[in-house]
């Protein structure tokens, strides 16, 4: 036995062994996506697609651009810091065309924040609804000046 | 018998599939490398994931349990309706008294969440004077220094990206659903529309334009404090946040290091 | 909305034992990952058993070596299934062998699974077929011939130089293979023991008990489908084999209840925050299923009677001893499947919030039901009667049978 000569059987599986691997490799190079590892093991074009969705809430800036004299009260008094579409709802489609009506403000609304609820802050104004005109807030409240009754 | 391979034919041909197969990393990395002088995927235009790095954080004594940040995520991201698939929500802990000559300092701890908050809270069935404690907690994706979901994808599907958020690709989620077990925090789920998994993108689409995510917009009370750690702004909230309150965090001992803060958590919240 | 209202106002405060965060109320890895573990758990176990004859030269069990192989064989090509079943997209499957993310225990499915059964199962099975391959093309006419002639790859030298090679390359993989089936197993229980978030699962012991409860329902499936077929073929069981499989099934399992033990013990002594619920999970949700199932029918009365033929085998006449490793294989094997029931669904049952319980019921219809869980369980047993049919034929002798040679008769009569 001087001279090494490789068993048929063993040849044949290096052989198929070859193929296997090198078809993973071609295989690989067709289905990775065109983005992947851009920025991480990901798809890089992921953060994009993410970034190209539609909003639905506009953001107060927008409602500001027209909403001016309102928001000028509402800055003077208590819900100051509440943004329009805490209580009008969102307002993309509005802010992009005015014929577009945001949800209609509802009764409702006050209490979420403002019903007697023991996990609440004491700090945060709190009534027992059935023994305060429930379903008459605006009544006696503005909305954007809460401590003012309408005229 | 087949016809005989000879030595140098079969050195020949292993050889070349050696220097086929070693030219292949070559040919990639080349391609990456034009591709990302050429092509520029960022969008919207002018936003650079690198340049920040967006956190999240919490002032428990201020959430009032309205529930609008829980709808307007919804609504917003066009979460599933049924009350089973949420991308944040808010649980109401309510700690009863000690029974009396118990010697115990807390009594039980009651945790709710229906409809994950968003229609606000129904009474709760303790009567106010049995109750030691009670307040909202608010949870999101905890946006995890070393997240397990990021982790666990066997495909690369959800990330860490550059800029502090945590997304899925559902182009390319195969939706096995391991994120969803790694979480901790149960934040992430299989959505029964489009099978992937899915979780709060802390509205990457709305903080990429400048505007704030939806559940922070609406919140009445400034619980939720949003801010870029990157870019401080004056009087920047979120610096002010952890400049003022001592904050913790929820399930520090798992080691995720979660990088959402909760300012004035009590030890029962988990 | 109204609805949704409603429904929120039915909704009451529970109790602590009641709270799960809202998105655990959907329940997400059902019936088919019960089966997973499983199957992979048979072909782990089929494959040591046949390995004891190979590397540990243990003559007696020689009679059940080619038939543990093709079982574990049949078993690993259906373990992908279930996986593959209850993905969101089954059709992106290909990208955990494109973009594997290395970090992920399941990234490695595709290359261990790939692994195993290309580099160590097909493989030894070929160079322990090749001579009888080459045999049965020249012999065998149609079909089968053709096929036997196109998986001889074209090789049909018999020399003995090539036979002494055959063996030698067989011997060789099996020494690969048992750490590879370790892997391949001890693979799966990391998938789960990795999960930090989950107390019931993430445990260092787990990929230890995985692999040693995958060894003892493999060898307990061998046991079961030996005295299966020599029933079906109305031969005698060979009873040194038998005491023989019996002697490593009771130490296997041995084995396997005192990793599990220690688990158990090493919850409730170091008694850490998650303990109560699961205590509470073992004595209720899962009292049948864990209790019941899994450590009294599936471990503890297995062990007795195995234990009793190896204590006083004098004693105990065979025909009883035939029928104690008959029935402690049987109960072996459902109470392997109980366990896999117990780490999955068990795992899930309880809230991340350590304060309450969900409930999982299994469906009849969809992806997910249990006549498609069911129909994999059949399935591996489908392929293992076609490759008996292919290569366990009592019809045919092998290549050994006719030319003799120095090892003693193969599997099949």
């Amino acid at each position: 036995m001087s001279r090494f000569r490789m068993p048929p059987q063993i040849l044949r599986l290096v052989l198929l062994t070859l193929v296997i691997i090198s078809s993973y490799f071609v295989l690989r190079m067709f289905l990775k996506p065109e983005s992947f590892g851009e920025f991480g093991h990901y798809r890089g074009a992921a953060l994009a697609e993410r970034a190209a969705l539609e909003p639905v809430f506009a953001g107060a800036k927008a409602c500001a651009e027209c909403h001016t004299e309102v928001i000028e009260v509402q800055d003077k008094h208590e819900h100051r810091r509440i943004s329009c579409e805490s209580c009008h709802g969102p307002a993309r489609a509005h802010a992009q065309n005015p014929d577009v009506k945001t949800t209609a403000f509802a009764e409702t609304r006050c209490l979420r924040c403002h019903a007697q609820e023991p996990a609440r802050p004491i700090t945060q104004k709190q009534i027992v609804a059935t023994d305060h005109y429930e379903g008459k807030c605006l009544e006696c409240h503005l909305p954007h000046n809460p401590k003012e009754s309408p005229p | 018998m087949n016809p005989p391979i000879t030595r140098r034919q079969l050195l020949g041909g292993l050889g070349g599939m050696c220097g086929w197969l070693m030219a292949q990393p070559v040919a990639q990395a080349a391609k990456q490398v034009v591709q990302k002088v050429l092509v520029s995927t960022l969008a919207p235009k002018g936003y650079d994931p690198f340049r920040h790095k967006w956190l999240m954080c919490f002032d428990i004594d201020r959430c009032i349990g309205c529930g609008l940040c829980v709808d307007a995520c919804k609504t917003e991201n066009h979460v599933p309706e049924a009350t089973t698939y949420f991308r944040n929500w808010i649980e109401r802990y309510i700690i009863r008294k000690p029974k009396a000559g118990s010697g115990e300092a807390r009594g039980e701890v009651l945790v709710d969440s229906p409809n994950g908050g968003r229609d606000g809270f129904p009474p709760s069935l303790v009567p106010r004077e049995e109750i030691l404690k009670s307040f909202f907690v608010p949870k999101l994706c905890n946006l995890c220094e070393h997240s397990p979901c990021v982790q666990v994808c066997p495909v690369g599907a959800t990330f860490d990206a550059p800029d502090g958020a945590v997304l899925v690709d559902p182009n390319y989620c195969i939706g096995c659903g391991f994120c969803i077990q790694a979480c901790p925090y149960g934040c992430r789920f299989l959505s029964p529309e489009t099978k992937v998994a899915e979780k709060c993108t802390l509205c990457y689409h709305r903080i990429t334009r400048g505007l704030q995510p939806a559940c922070v917009e609406v919140c009445p009370t400034q619980a939720r404090i949003f801010g870029d750690l990157q870019n401080p702004i004056e009087n920047d909230p979120i610096q002010e946040f952890f400049r003022k309150n001592k904050v913790n965090v929820l399930k520090p001992d798992l080691g995720t290091g979660p990088r959402v803060s909760y300012a004035n958590m009590d030890k029962e919240v988990r | 909305m109204n609805l949704l209202l409603a429904t929120a106002q039915a909704h009451t405060v529970m109790p602590i034992d009641g709270y799960v965060y809202p998105n655990e109320q959907n329940f997400l890895w059902s019936v088919l990952i019960v089966v997973y573990p499983y199957v992979t758990g048979l072909v782990a176990g089929a494959f040591i058993m046949a390995s004891l004859v190979r590397v540990f030269k243990v003559k007696a069990l020689e009679p059940a070596y080619r038939l543990a192989l093709l079982t574990a064989l049949a078993f690993l090509i259906c373990a992908p299934l279930p996986l593959l079943l209850h993905l969101g997209h089954p059709e992106r499957c290909l990208e955990v062998m494109m973009t594997p993310h290395f970090t992920s225990p399941m990234a490695m499915f595709g290359f261990v699974y790939a692994w195993y059964i290309m580099a160590v199962l097909l493989l030894e099975l070929w160079f322990d077929y090749r001579r009888d391959l080459v045999m049965w093309s020249q012999q065998v006419k149609g079909p089968r011939g053709l096929l036997y002639g196109l998986m001889t790859v074209g090789v049909d030298d018999l020399s003995p130089r090539a036979l002494r090679l055959d063996e030698k390359m067989c011997d060789a993989i099996t020494i690969i293979g048992v750490p590879s089936a370790f892997l391949l197993h001890g693979y799966v229980g990391f998938i789960f023991g990795s999960v930090k978030a989950n107390p019931w699962w993430g445990n260092v012991l787990m990929p230890v008990i995985f692999i040693f409860s995958a060894i003892v329902s493999g060898m307990a499936l061998c046991v079961a489908l030996y005295y299966f077929i020599n029933w079906v073929r109305r031969q005698a069981v060979n009873d040194e084999c038998v005491d023989e499989m019996g002697m490593f099934l009771f130490y296997a399992l041995l084995v396997d209840a005192s990793v599990e033990g220690l688990d158990w013990l090493h919850r409730l002594y170091s008694a850490e925050e998650s303990i109560y619920i699961l205590k509470q999970l073992a004595a209720g949700k899962l009292f049948y299923s864990l209790l019941i199932g899994q450590v009294l029918l599936g471990t503890l009365l297995p062990l007795l009677m195995l234990g009793s033929t190896q204590l006083f085998r004098r004693q105990i006449p065979m025909w009883i001893r035939r029928r104690f490793y008959l029935v402690s294989s049987l109960l072996i094997v459902c109470g392997v499947l109980a366990m896999r029931w117990n780490v999955v669904i068990g795992g899930q049952l309880f809230s991340k919030s350590l304060r309450g319980f969900t409930t999982y019921k299994m469906e009849l219809h969809g992806q997910e039901g249990w006549p498609i869980a069911a129909a994999l369980m059949i399935l591996p047993f489908i392929i293992l009667y076609v490759l008996m049919k292919l290569f366990l034929r009592p019809d045919q002798p092998t290549h050994e049978q006719v030319h003799g040679h120095q090892a003693a008769p193969a599997a099949g009569g």
